[in-house]
């Protein structure tokens, strides 16, 4: 892999990014008004059931980290239907562009994003609420990163189907994230879904981070299992989303990238 | 030398053969002329020369090393440029210009944009987003981005649709340029048959996927073997009579009569005009040209695959 190449499409989306209002208000905006709902609603909850004041924590914490995987599959997907629009995918394949460069790209530019919105999230709360999502200490580390992975392979699995069907599913980018929301157990916990629903949560990577999460807020202690069930779940689904991608873009080449919208 | 092989290629899209068992080369320095009518396979074969799409069978070589095996460091030498495809249009000249030149290994890169954006006459349009653009200024920007690489090989597709006539010309004389100094060898397709005619060294000539003939210009017109004769008669009515009791092909426009015959014809032709004494003020004689060519050709005139 050439550093300079990847280099290149991430310079593409980062202009892209700074002349485009609808993507700068996907970064701020929506996470602003998710933190004032929310935050107000669990701001009267705590004031209704005093001794509570650790569920504010958690709920802040569970939308400034669903912010992560949120910005990084829509990164991904985004940018890689911002080609079709474009018609662009001829123009940077006839370049040397590999298929593994443009890949790490899409991710490098999903990671700065998912961080920008994540730091300027953290900071509303903080000025808001003053909640500190720092208060996870070591643990933030890794609940980012499988947060990122997350994101990651909901990402790539999203830009398979679009790369074989075209922009005509591209409303799968904006909506496929939060289908798994209610699942990943974000602001409750999974025990409290019907056993249907629980199944679901089980197979996501995303419950036992929130489920970890919870449980460094209430008890400060961390059963590292859900980590590592979580890392094997999202290797697993990051291995086949990527290969999935890859065959789709097989498939795009075969019809001729000229003709992908 | 040659920089560009291509053997027995071929591109189906289901049972439609888009390209049928083509085969050619192209050398070092040289223009080659890609022609046919719309729908004959020029834009599907250049596509797979670029590697944007997979042939169905068949073999891409440039600088004897296969495309499919040395992908990356073919694709550093050669570029592309097409009027089918926009470069991204909410981003600027230069952002455009600036994140492509990345993609490609180029020494000292802010000293060569500067020098495209120079040679293709950039400058004022910098900071424009390529969606503010007009045609000819798009044209421009692909066609200098894909110059940006110092490319051995190019692949033009229809480089000089949309350009005003001069910057058309200007193109040309620079395209000629690149060729003597630096020996780029270019493919490209017009559908302007009088650029091709200026600057091409030879010409494939394509329709229904497969390739009808393979010459110099000049030699493709050769073989249209009439040339019209167009005169303006003192009555038209005595020398459309004539060509019609001589059995001579003719068409008449108001004033003007056109005959054609082979151009061996063409004394005694006019010799017997002078003995039957049809008089004429104007007189001209139109040799066949590539645009005959490429109008019978099109029809499926020729068939001598070569």
């Amino acid at each position: 892999m050439k550093p300079h190449r990847i280099f290149a499409i991430f310079l593409r989306h980062i202009f892209n990014f700074r002349r485009s209002f609808d993507r700068l208000s996907d970064a701020f905006y929506w996470p602003t008004i998710d933190l004032i709902i929310w935050g107000l609603t669990s701001s009267y909850f705590v004031s209704l059931a005093p001794n509570t004041g650790k569920v504010m924590l958690a709920v802040i914490g569970g939308i400034i980290f669903w912010v992560i995987p949120w910005r990084a599959q829509y990164e991904i997907t985004v940018n890689v239907l911002v080609e079709l629009w474009d018609k662009n995918l001829t123009n940077i394949f006839v370049a040397p562009l590999k298929f593994s460069e443009w890949i790490t790209s899409l991710i490098l530019v999903g990671l700065a994003k998912a961080l920008v919105s994540v730091a300027f999230a953290a900071l509303v709360a903080y000025v808001l609420y003053k909640v500190n999502i720092f208060s996870y200490g070591f643990y933030l580390l890794p609940f980012l990163f499988l947060l990122l992975m997350f994101g990651w392979w909901v990402g790539f699995l999203v830009a398979a189907i679009l790369m074989r069907y075209g922009s005509r599913v591209q409303t799968l980018a904006w909506t496929v994230t939060w289908a798994a929301a209610p699942f990943s157990a974000i602001y409750f916990p999974v025990s409290i879904l019907p056993d249907w629903a629980q199944l679901i949560a089980r197979a996501l990577p995303s419950s036992y981070v929130f489920e970890g999460g919870r449980q460094v807020i209430f008890e400060h202690t961390l059963n590292w299992s859900y980590v590592w069930i979580s890392l094997f779940l999202n290797i697993l689904y990051l291995t086949i989303s990527i290969v999935l991608f890859r065959n789709s873009f097989k498939k795009a080449l075969e019809r001729g990238l000229q003709g992908i919208n | 030398m040659s920089v560009l092989k291509v053997d027995d290629l071929t591109k189906k899209f289901g049972q439609f053969v888009a390209v049928n068992d083509i085969s050619f080369e192209l050398e070092e320095g040289e223009i080659l002329g890609f022609l046919g009518p719309n729908g004959a396979g020029k834009t599907t074969t250049l596509q797979m020369l670029v590697g944007s799409l997979t042939p169905t069978s068949g073999e891409i070589t440039y600088f004897g090393k296969s495309l499919f095996k040395k992908r990356e460091e073919i694709l550093d030498q050669i570029n592309y440029s097409t009027t089918y495809t926009s470069l991204p249009w909410n981003l600027s000249v230069k952002e455009n210009l600036t994140f492509i030149s990345y993609l490609y290994t180029i020494s000292n890169r802010k000293k060569r944009l500067g020098e495209i954006i120079e040679i293709f006459k950039l400058q004022d349009l910098l900071k424009q987003t390529v969606g503010s653009l007009s045609a000819g200024q798009k044209t421009r920007v692909n066609l200098a981005k894909s110059f940006l690489n110092y490319p051995k090989v190019l692949l033009l597709d229809e480089p000089t649709a949309s350009l005003d006539p001069d910057i058309a010309k200007y193109l040309r004389d620079f395209i000629l340029e690149e060729r003597k100094e630096y020996k780029v060898s270019i493919l490209f397709t017009s559908h302007n048959m009088k650029e091709v005619e200026e600057i091409c060294d030879r010409v494939i000539f394509i329709n229904g996927g497969s390739i009808i003939s393979n010459d110099t210009p000049i030699n493709l017109a050769k073989k249209i073997n009439m040339t019209q004769i167009e005169l303006l008669p003192e009555n038209p009515k005595q020398l459309t009579d004539f060509c019609l009791v001589n059995k001579n092909k003719y068409t008449q426009t108001k004033k003007y009569v056109t005959i054609s015959l082979e151009e061996h014809e063409i004394p005694k032709f006019l010799q017997q005009l002078a003995e039957n004494k049809i008089l004429y003020y104007e007189i001209s004689i139109n040799k066949p040209t590539l645009e005959d060519y490429f109008l019978k050709a099109s029809k499926g005139g020729f068939d001598e695959t070569t």
